[in-house]
Order: C-alpha cells, then sequence, then structure tokens
C-alpha cells in the first residue's frame, strides 16, 4: 500500500488513477498565505454545502505550519480521521467522505460530511403492534446502529462492522452483549461472515444463504425483524443481531421457530392475552394448511370424517362440479395465490380493485357459473387469512399448504399424517448455530416454555432462555 | 445429534412404545384369553420392564453395543452378530407393518384402496431409517404429548360405553391359555431389543436402570387399561373387533352431535405409530451401520434404508391377504424366535460389560 507524499499533484494523480470515474471531482484551492490544497470528493455522495462552511472556508483564512495536526483543528466539522495510506483515503471517497489534501502533508484528512439520503423512521408494513413502540430500522446501518445504542446504554453492547461483498463493500454490523451472547455464535458469525465471496449485498436476506448451518434446508435457519425493540430484545436474551447497510430488515443468530409465534405486542399485553394469541396464531396456521387437505381427502377417501349435516351440505353443493375435489381446491388455491401475488405488486388503488374483482366477481361467477363449489371458496379463504396469523413464516407455510393438498389429493388423510411425521422430523432434526431449531418443545426446556407458546408473567421471566446457553443466566431480580 | 437424554427415553418407554400394541394385540388376546386378557399382556410387559432395567444398566459405561460385542468377541464376531440382530428386526418389523397397513387400509379409507396407497409408509420409513438412531430422541419430545392426548381422548369417549363386569370371572380363561396368550403374542414385544441398539446414544442418567422399567410399566398401564376398554365394551364379540382402538371412541355420544371427533385422537396416534412401526428396521439398519459403516458414511444407511424399505414393501403387498397365515407363522410355530432377541439375549447383555472389564483389567 502506497501512502502520501508531500507532493500535492502527484497524490492528487496517483488517487485520480486509483479512482478514474468521472463522479470523482477535484476542488482545489489556496488559502490566503499561499497554501494550496485540494479537496477530492464522490459528487453525489457528498454534502458539498457542508464540506464549503465547514471544511474549505476555515482554512482559507489558515496561517499556521501545514501539519495534519494544525489544518485539522481550524475545521470546524467534528467528524474527521488522518489516513496515510492512499488506497483507504480512495476507499473513504468512495463511501463519501471527502478527503482533504495540501501542499507539504504527511496525511491527508478525511472529512466525514458525506451526503446521507435516508427516509424517516417510520412503524414498519410488516410488524405492526398496537402497544409498544412504533420505530422501524431504515436502510441506513449507522442509524440503525443508533437506534440500538439508544436501547442500550451499556459498555458491554459491541457493534463490529465488517465490509461484504469485493464491489459493494456493504458495512455490515454484528451487534451482541458481550458477556451474554454465547462466544462461539459470536465467533462463528464473524468466520462466515468473513468467509462470504460475493460481488454484492443488496440486502440482508442474502446474508441468510451465508449464515445458515443448513443452505438448502426447506425451513427458516436465521431470524429476522424490522423493528429495533424486537431486535434488542433478542440481542438482550442473548442472541447475536446482524445489520446490514442498505437493508431495514435486521436479522438474528441463533433462530428458534417459536420466535415467529410472538409479536412484540406480547410483552406489552397482560400475560394470559398473549398466551391467547399466540396459540391462536398456532390454531390459524394448522387450521390454515390443514382444512383445504383434510376437505379433499375426506371428500375423496373417507366422507365420515364429514358430520351428517355438513356432509349433506357438501354434497348439495358439489353436485355437478366438472372437476375432482383436488382439482378443484388447487384450482381455487393456485388463483388466491395469483390474487395475491398481483396485489402486493400493483399500485395500491389498482390493487383494492384487483381484490373487489377477485373476492366478488371471480368468486361469485364461478360458483353461480358452477365451476368451482362454495365450500371450497370458503375454506380457501380461510386458509388464506389463516396463513396471515404468521406472517414471518409465509414462505414455507404456503408451499406445506400446497404438498398436504397434493398428497391428500393422493394418498389421503394417511398422507397427511405421514406428511406431518416427515415435516416434523425434519424440524426436529434441524439446528441453527448448535441450537435445535423448534426447542424449547424438542428438546424439551421446561424452563424455555415460559415463554414460548405460552407467556407467563413477566417476574417469572427471571432466567435467559437456557436453549440460548447465555453465560450470564439472570436477567432479573425477582426481589 | 446430540444423545438421547434420559427424559427423551422414560418418553419412548411411557408414550410411544404402548402405542404400537394398540392395533392387533388386544384382539389377539381376546382371542386366546378372552376376559384375562390382562395377564398376559401383564405378562410380556413385566418379562420386557425387567430385561429393560438390565439393558439400562449397561448403558452407564457409554459403549454402544457394537463396542460392546467387539471389545467382546473381536471385530467379526461382532460383524456376525450385529448381522443376526439386523435380520432379526427385519422379521421383527414384518407382523407389525402388515398390521399396520390392514389397520390403515380399513379405518382411513371407506373404499378398499390401492395397494401402493401404504407405499407412502416406505418413503417416509427410508427417510427415518436414513437417519441416525440417536436423532428419534428429539421427535419422542413431541410425539409423547401427542400419544397422550390421543390415548386420553380415546378413552374419554370410549369409557361412558364400557362395562368392567365384563372381566369377570377373573381367571376364567384358565392358566394353559393365559401363558398361550402370552406366548403367542410376544412378537409385539420387542422394545428391549431396540433399547439394545440404543445404547451408546442414551446420556445416562442416576436411577435409569430403575426409572426406565417405571416408565415402561407406566405406558403398560396404559395398554392395560385400553385392553380392559375394549373389553369391556365388545364382551365376548372382541374377538372379532380388529383395529378396535379406532373404533371404540365411535359411541360417545358427543360423535353423534359433533362428527367423528375421535377421529381426530385416531390420527393422532396413528402419527405415533407410524414412527414406531419405523423403528425395527431403523434399528436394524443401525445394526448394519455399527457393523460395516464408516461412522461419518451417510452412504450406507441411505442405501440399506431404501433397499430394506423396497423390500418390505414388496413383502406387505405380497402378503396383503396372507396376513392371518404370516401372523401364525410367526406368532404360533416360531413363538420362540422373539423371546431369544427380546428377552434371553438383552438380559445376558450385562455380561458383555462384565467380559469387557476382564479384558481390560488383563490388558491393563
Amino acid at each position: 500500500m502506497k501512502n502520501v507524499s508531500g507532493d500535492l499533484k502527484k497524490v492528487e494523480e496517483e488517487l485520480k488513477k486509483l479512482l478514474p470515474a468521472e463522479d470523482v471531482l477535484t476542488f482545489p484551492f489556496c488559502t490566503e498565505r499561499g497554501l494550496n490544497c485540494t479537496v477530492i470528493f464522490a459528487d453525489p455522495l457528498t454534502d458539498k454545502e457542508l464540506l464549503g462552511d465547514q471544511v474549505v472556508r476555515p482554512l482559507l483564512q489558515f496561517e499556521g505550519k501545514p501539519t495534519a495536526e494544525e489544518i485539522s483543528k481550524k475545521l470546524t466539522f467534528t467528524e474527521q480521521r488522518k489516513q496515510k495510506k492512499l488506497e483507504t483515503l480512495a476507499e473513504e471517497i468512495l463511501a463519501g467522505n471527502p478527503v482533504l489534501l495540501w501542499e507539504g502533508m504527511d496525511e491527508g484528512i478525511i472529512v466525514g460530511t458525506k451526503k446521507v439520503f435516508v427516509r424517516g423512521i417510520t412503524e414498519p408494513p410488516t410488524d405492526i403492534a398496537i402497544k409498544g413502540p412504533r420505530e422501524g430500522f431504515i436502510e441506513d446501518v449507522k442509524i440503525n446502529t443508533s437506534l440500538v445504542r439508544k436501547r442500550f446504554k451499556s459498555e458491554n453492547l459491541r457493534i463490529e462492522f465488517v465490509k461484504v461483498g469485493k464491489i459493494s463493500k456493504t458495512f455490515v454490523a454484528v451487534c451482541y452483549l458481550e458477556g451474554t451472547s454465547e462466544e462461539n455464535v459470536v465467533k462463528e458469525v464473524k468466520e462466515k461472515l468473513s468467509k462470504i465471496d460475493i460481488d454484492y449485498i443488496p440486502d440482508s436476506s442474502y446474508l441468510t444463504h451465508f449464515l445458515a448451518s443448513r443452505p438448502k434446508s426447506l425451513t427458516k435457519q436465521v431470524g429476522a425483524t424490522e423493528k429495533p425493540d424486537i431486535f434488542c430484545a433478542k440481542i438482550a436474551e442473548g442472541r447475536v443481531g446482524i445489520l446490514v447497510d442498505g437493508s431495514p430488515i435486521a436479522l438474528t443468530v441463533p433462530y428458534l421457530l417459536v420466535e415467529d409465534f410472538q409479536s412484540s405486542e406480547d410483552y406489552f399485553v397482560p400475560s394470559y392475552r398473549a398466551t391467547f394469541t399466540r396459540l391462536l396464531r398456532l390454531f390459524a396456521l394448522f387450521l390454515a394448511i390443514y382444512i383445504p387437505a383434510f376437505y379433499v381427502a375426506a371428500q375423496l377417501f373417507k366422507l365420515q370424517l364429514f358430520p351428517v349435516k355438513l356432509l349433506l351440505t357438501i354434497a348439495g353443493s358439489i353436485r355437478d362440479l366438472p372437476f375432482s375435489p383436488s382439482l378443484e381446491m388447487l384450482l381455487v388455491l393456485v388463483i388466491l395465490e395469483i390474487l395475491n401475488e398481483a396485489s402486493i405488486r400493483m399500485p395500491k388503488y389498482v390493487g383494492m380493485a384487483l381484490s373487489v374483482v377477485g373476492a366478488l366477481v371471480l368468486g361469485e361467477t364461478a360458483v353461480s357459473a358452477g365451476f368451482v363449489s362454495t365450500p371450497a371458496i370458503i375454506i380457501i379463504a380461510f386458509s388464506g387469512i389463516g396463513l396471515y396469523a404468521v406472517p414471518n413464516l409465509i414462505e414455507v407455510t404456503s408451499v406445506v399448504r400446497l404438498g398436504m393438498l397434493l398428497v391428500a389429493g393422493s394418498v389421503g388423510t394417511y398422507g397427511i399424517i405421514l406428511a406431518t411425521g416427515f415435516i416434523l422430523f425434519y424440524l426436529v432434526t434441524e439446528d441453527c448455530f448448535g441450537t435445535p431449531l423448534v426447542a424449547p418443545f424438542s428438546p424439551l426446556v421446561g424452563h424455555d416454555l415460559k415463554d414460548s407458546l405460552v407467556k407467563y408473567n413477566l417476574r417469572s421471566l427471571d432466567i435467559r432462555p437456557k436453549t440460548l446457553k447465555s453465560k450470564n443466566k439472570r436477567r432479573l431480580n425477582r426481589e | 445429534m446430540n444423545k438421547i437424554s434420559s427424559r427423551q427415553l422414560y418418553f419412548f418407554l411411557a408414550a410411544v412404545a404402548p402405542v404400537g400394541k394398540l392395533i392387533l394385540l388386544p384382539v389377539t388376546l381376546a382371542h386366546y384369553a378372552a376376559n384375562d386378557l390382562l395377564f398376559p399382556a401383564a405378562i410380556n410387559f413385566f418379562l420386557q420392564a425387567g430385561v429393560i432395567a438390565l439393558v439400562l444398566l449397561l448403558a452407564k459405561n457409554g459403549l454402544s453395543l457394537g463396542e460392546l460385542l467387539q471389545k467382546t468377541f473381536g471385530k467379526i464376531g461382532a460383524k456376525i452378530i450385529l448381522t443376526i440382530f439386523f435380520a432379526f428386526f427385519f422379521y421383527a418389523a414384518l407382523c407389525p407393518l402388515i398390521e399396520q397397513k390392514l389397520f390403515v387400509q380399513s379405518i382411513f379409507y371407506d373404499t378398499l384402496p390401492s395397494v401402493v396407497t401404504f407405499s407412502s409408509f416406505f418413503i417416509f420409513s427410508a427417510y427415518l431409517c436414513a437417519k441416525p438412531l440417536s436423532s428419534y430422541g428429539r421427535i419422542w419430545d413431541i410425539l409423547a404429548p401427542v400419544a397422550f392426548v390421543g390415548f386420553v381422548g380415546i378413552i374419554a369417549l370410549a369409557a361412558g360405553n364400557m362395562d368392567f363386569g365384563a372381566l369377570n370371572p377373573v381367571g376364567a380363561a384358565g392358566i394353559e391359555k393365559i401363558t398361550q396368550g402370552a406366548a403367542f403374542t410376544n412378537y409385539w414385544f420387542f422394545d428391549s431389543a431396540i433399547l439394545l441398539t440404543l445404547l451408546g446414544k442414551i446420556e445416562y442418567k442416576r436411577g435409569m436402570a430403575w426409572k426406565g422399567p417405571l416408565f415402561y410399566l407406566l405406558g403398560a398401564a396404559a395398554v392395560m387399561l385400553f385392553l380392559a376398554v375394549f373389553y369391556g365394551i365388545f364382551s365376548e364379540i372382541a374377538v372379532r373387533q380388529q383395529f378396535a382402538f379406532a373404533k371404540i371412541g365411535k359411541y360417545s355420544p358427543a360423535v353423534g352431535i359433533l362428527g367423528r371427533i375421535d377421529y381426530l385422537f385416531v390420527f393422532a396416534l396413528s402419527l405415533v405409530m407410524a414412527f414406531y412401526s419405523a423403528l425395527p428396521l431403523q434399528a436394524g439398519i443401525d445394526c448394519l451401520r455399527q457393523a460395516y459403516g464408516s461412522p461419518a458414511g451417510k452412504l450406507l444407511p441411505a442405501l440399506a434404508s431404501v433397499a430394506v424399505n423396497i423390500i418390505m414393501l414388496v413383502l406387505t403387498v405380497f402378503f396383503d391377504y396372507r396376513f392371518a397365515e404370516v401372523r401364525r407363522f410367526v406368532g404360533e410355530m416360531l413363538f420362540w424366535v422373539f423371546p431369544i432377541f427380546t428377552l434371553l439375549l438383552p438380559a445376558l447383555s450385562p455380561l458383555l460389560k462384565l467380559r469387557v472389564r476382564k479384558r481390560e483389567v488383563k490388558t491393563s
């Protein structure tokens, strides 16, 4: 690595060689005493007004010795660093931080007048809570880390930055509580991040593929949240958090499946209410996956599963249908998935119209035309709603529902049972950073059940989850 | 994968193992011992519990069956014995699997389904068999509450229609019928042999040797309760009530109002049963793995599990309409085979430990 020399022209040329891009500009100026200076900056990323006011203007009256120390004192901008290495200076310019150079320098000064394009901190659309904090992460890692730091005024909070991506050089912040997070997990996260060899990281979801213990796994292996309060709560429990520049979605490891049945609001309402809603989410998900499958299996293989009156109603509505029960259900399910996919991507107002067309026109007409039966529409509509009771698992559960439907249509109820067994076995054999995915249910950890699908009173949650193997076990003193 | 914890083992003994005895064991016991069906069941359960205690004594040193055999009989001796055990488990799996097939065909379908319907079980089983036996521990944590809910639900629905008076007079069947019943139904009781293959995969805890049998007897008590309810409901026609556990709940008044809610409990128990039925095959493949496979190798278990399950699929299809003959052959003609592997050899297993110790003393 080359160092800067006292020859301003030469350093300028060398930096220009390293940064030949047209949007890297040079601003030469001269102080009243005749000292030649230059600021090199990336045009779109630099706040030029700030640069002019706090860097160039104070220097115009500079009278002292041209050393980095003296010049630095003259600048009125607080965020500045000295650096000798040319490559580092070039990297900083590309990151949006201008570099100040002058005749006779022995090192350059990096000034942090980066222009920050950020949206406001708003409530994330994927995680809305009626009670509790409403802040959400945004796309800037520095602001996101500040949201974390704001919540932990502790010297034990460690935020370590690493750069990932050969071209993007994306900043990734590894956040953990020293003495609380398991050391091996921290080490493994850092190791995995350092081994990533990729050009570009557009979002944190890219990192999940590299952090997963089994990258080809069908299940989620890394937790994700958009809310700093949830992120911090998980770190406080002993997990390791990962923030990625450019992504509002923060990652946490180790991930437990039960996390997705919990909501931040559960901690701000009475424990009996939290328990009820968690069980309700599980029940809704269970019904959403199984009801279409059982409906098809019962019609095809075991009519006894329906109570007699319901059977008569169903028999009336499926008479003269042109499709088999499984094909009918599959058709309605595929239409629902298409509607869902289209309405998410459509502009807001068109999306509303589309849902009216989908729900009323398509559904109503399909039933009256005799293509599909009313029970099939009701079941799929309910299933569609039920799946969203646990939105973080929707990618997996919608596929599982489809799989169950196919199994039910071909093998019947016994197929559903075997598929359930297969899923259960698959889940219990999954580990994430040495932590079983289905803990605390399998392996059963009695203590951790207090905050799983049931939620005990806050005072009962005095010990950190044993599953996470934190050294700092106690988090609340009951006395 | 972690070792099987003591709790997971107790869950298996108390909740999972008994479920495999609910399909055709009750009707077979009723056939041999009529209203005294509890006695032959109790004899088998107590014998198993005793042998389980002896096997669990071996778990203390943390050695697997293969290692124990190798230290005692050398590499070749161990390979031969493990291969024999593999053959036994394959043989032991046959009847329960045909039984399960008939149960599935009878209960899950209104009309007789195609012979290949049950083949989905073997896909499931092949997947399980390819995984190490120790991974079963975690699933027992999940299956135990499922079995509990299923069992309690069925008994609760059935209890209102039963009459314990049907079990009287006690001892009417006579000792000969009772012992015959115990001998000819022993092929449902291979849990001690399964435990032998789990050696080395169990995390030993103090008191396991007596707690294990105790939990097994707890599960046995549940089966006995089921047998009593079963005979209490069907009485003299019990011998004709195959797959009774899927039927005894349907006479409840709740079923008339809500529909066949008893099926929810039957499904729960069927889920547990599917895992239990695959266990002998998996134990057999584990014996092969211990005998011939390298610890890290995955190819042998995968190939073996596919091969074994395909062969078993062919056999279950072949014997589909000959179950009575198969049952008579396994249960009556060759009834002495099971006690050798499920009682005698496991009971002698603590001697392996003694021999290992003697050898270690000599070499030191």
